[in-house]
């Protein structure tokens, strides 16, 4: 019998991979549409964690991984890498985004109005059961209102600029060419404020959730008021090489902007996806808000929060513990038991 | 001249899977790391098709490094046909073309998780090694703002504290893999979780090591004939782990770093780790011809 007999390794990993995806069967292009079609939230959540716009390659992701949502952003991730950088494209202010829906907690009424927008916020979580009895659900007309809301609303920051309640951080004209990124650079701390902006972007959901909701609880020293939660569309404005400015097209972004009270002004805290994520925005916006002299190795501390919420970082590590580890316990083993007959040794005999 | 003689045909993937700003990234980071032994270099590590903690910051470097002549042996815990080196050796391949082999005296670049091989790397060799965890600070500084502060005042009174305080209560050491080790006599380093048995193949070696974490994003390097000195206390000697009088129970090896295998009655039987010198063992004694390099340890003893 030679060693040469275990080396089933290349085979089984083979068998393996095709157990999963046999038991996913043939992805064609109409589930990746249906998909798409069927779960657009689900695709934004994607796409702001890959921090990559496109949702057909989402829908793809989660087609091909089955919803194994970590291995959906992780293959997005991994194209990405792939990509070309061609162009960055132009800043973006508040007032210039298609806004969907938009909403303040601060104030009753706010310049522009308060925009529900699409929202499941005020509905009654009622299972549709009747459609598994074969009555499919038909969702009931929307009726549109008498005066449509404006696509482009102001910031409720800027009218508390206005009335000398807060003060906006200054405009930052980095070129954009100039402009730090978190992936293609080292992320050293204290981190530069695009690598926080753009890790909290890309930051896990459920891992910015989880930190947010720490310091919403009391982990943290801010309480937080969404002076301004949007969900809208973004132009992104590209140059020709000849200068003429266009857009290649809108992508979906969402943004939480918190306050909370600092003296006798208010401090802002603030987050950005793509995609439409609240839950993500309110929580990343809470953890920018008491980031700003945490201690170190709290939750709100922002080595803390941005290593913690990286979704690829954290759900790899955890996977790779199913690794084989013998060397390093046969290590501590052998530690442990030289120490344990060190101390069986050193114990006086009975009399 | 049209653009087309001027330009490559498109292709889905660069050479090597990583784009060139990617890889020489990586080439200067490995400089700057071979330039101060032991010293954790910060880099962006890009993400790559397959997880992080899986050897992802091992695999940069490594693609950044191949090419079509490199011959490439990847090992996990001492054992090529695991299936994890099985596919991160199936993946070098794929993208970058290079022939692969199992025997350390026959390979290039050799990426490893967790082990350095028996036999004794030479000049021409590069050895890869795989880093969960890059900062040995880790342990009694989890913030890493704060231990890169703590190596650049080389303030390592803590690191020596927590070792003092285990010889205090068990009697010893109990540090097991990735011992902390200072690199040409000013920065410590984790060797990565290799065994203490592999530390002391570091010291003044004639190959080249790499020391890569992706998901952590830190590289370091231990350069040729370079001191590498794990910590210890003068009376209290450096000690590897109690395999130098085990036999492999199927290739009849003694002598080397083994694996514990437990027994149905109770008892274990032992396994060499690095299964290639396990295979030639076997099948020198089937009477096949092997060439065997020189290993680091002779019966069972590293000489000093």
């Amino acid at each position: 019998m030679a060693y040469v007999a275990t080396r089933g390794g290349e085979r089984a990993i083979e068998q393996a991979e095709r157990l999963f995806r046999a038991e996913m069967g043939e992805i064609t292009e109409a589930r990746v549409a249906e998909i798409k079609a069927a779960m657009p939230y689900l695709i934004d959540r994607v796409m702001g964690e890959a921090s990559l716009y496109d949702e057909d390659l989402a829908a793809l992701a989660l087609a091909q991984t089955g919803g194994e949502l970590f291995e959906a952003v992780l293959v997005l991730r991994a194209w990405r890498t792939t990509q070309p950088r061609l162009q960055v494209a132009d800043p973006i202010t508040q007032d210039a985004l298609f806004t969907h829906r938009r909403i303040s907690a601060a104030f009753k009424d706010i310049p522009g109005g308060q925009v529900l927008g699409p929202t499941l916020d005020y509905s009654h979580r009622i299972l549709a059961t009747d459609v598994l009895n074969g009555f499919p659900f038909k969702p009931a007309e929307v009726e549109p209102a008498a005066q449509p809301a404006p696509a482009y609303q102001p910031s409720v920051a800027a009218w508390q600029a206005d009335n000398d309640l807060v003060d906006l951080p200054p405009i930052d004209d980095t070129a954009p060419e100039d402009i730090p990124d978190v992936t293609r650079e080292p992320l050293l701390f204290p981190a530069k404020r695009a690598h926080t902006l753009q890790s909290l972007a890309r930051a896990e959901t459920g891992g910015a959730l989880a930190l947010g909701y720490a310091a919403m609880r009391g982990y943290g020293q801010a309480h937080p008021t969404v002076n301004e939660l949007r969900l809208a569309e973004a132009d992104i404005m590209v140059r020709h090489p000849n200068g003429t400015a266009f857009s290649a097209g809108r992508v979906k972004v969402s943004q939480a902007e918190v306050v909370s009270k600092k003296g006798e002004k208010l401090e802002l805290g603030f987050a950005a996806t793509l995609g439409w994520n609240e839950v993500k925005c309110i929580s990343a916006a809470t953890l920018d808000l008491n980031s700003a002299g945490a201690e170190k190795g709290s939750a709100t501390e922002e080595e803390f929060f941005i290593y913690h919420t990286e979704g690829v970082e954290s759900s790899g590590f955890c996977i790779h513990f199913k690794l084989p580890h013998y060397v390093t316990f046969q290590s501590s083993l052998d530690a442990m038991r030289d120490a344990k007959a060190k101390a069986a040794s050193r114990k006086e005999p009975a009399e | 001249m049209s653009l087309a003689t001027l330009t490559k045909n498109w292709e889905p993937m660069s050479y090597g899977f990583l784009d060139a700003s990617a890889k020489r990234e990586i080439r200067r980071k490995m400089l700057k790391a071979v330039a101060v032994p032991g010293c954790q270099m910060p880099y962006a590590s890009r993400e790559v098709p397959m997880a992080r903690g899986w050897g992802t910051g091992g695999l940069q470097v490594s693609l950044t490094l191949m090419n079509p002549s490199k011959r490439v042996k990847v090992i996990d815990q001492g054992a090529d046909d695991s299936v994890n080196a099985a596919s991160i050796r199936r993946f070098l391949a794929r993208v970058s073309g290079a022939p692969t082999t199992l025997d350390t005296l026959e390979a290039d670049l050799i990426q490893s998780r967790h082990r350095i091989p028996e036999e004794k790397l030479r000049e021409d060799q590069v050895l890869v090694l795989q880093v969960p965890n890059p900062e040995p600070l880790r342990p009694v500084q989890p913030n890493m703002s704060i231990a890169r502060q703590m190596h650049a005042d080389a303030d390592y009174g803590r690191m020596w504290l927590q070792l003092y305080e285990q010889i205090v209560r068990s009697g010893r050491v109990m540090q097991g893999a990735s011992y902390p080790s200072l690199v040409n006599g000013r920065h410590v380093m984790t060797p990565s979780p290799i065994p203490r048995w592999d530390v002391p193949k570091l010291h003044m070696a004639k190959h080249l090591t790499i020391l890569s974490a992706g998901r952590e994003k830190r590289i370091h390097a231990v350069p040729p004939f370079t001191r590498v000195e794990p910590l210890v206390f003068d009376d209290v000697p450096y000690k590897v782990e109690d395999h130098g009088g085990l036999t492999c129970n199927r290739s009849g090896a003694k002598g080397f770093f083994m694996n514990e295998i437990p027994q149905d009655d109770g008892s274990s039987t032992y396994e060499i780790s690095d299964s290639e010198f396990g295979v030639k063992t076997i099948k020198q004694a089937e009477g096949e011809r092997v060439e065997f390099g020189e290993t680091w340890y002779t019966d069972g003893e590293m000489p000093s």
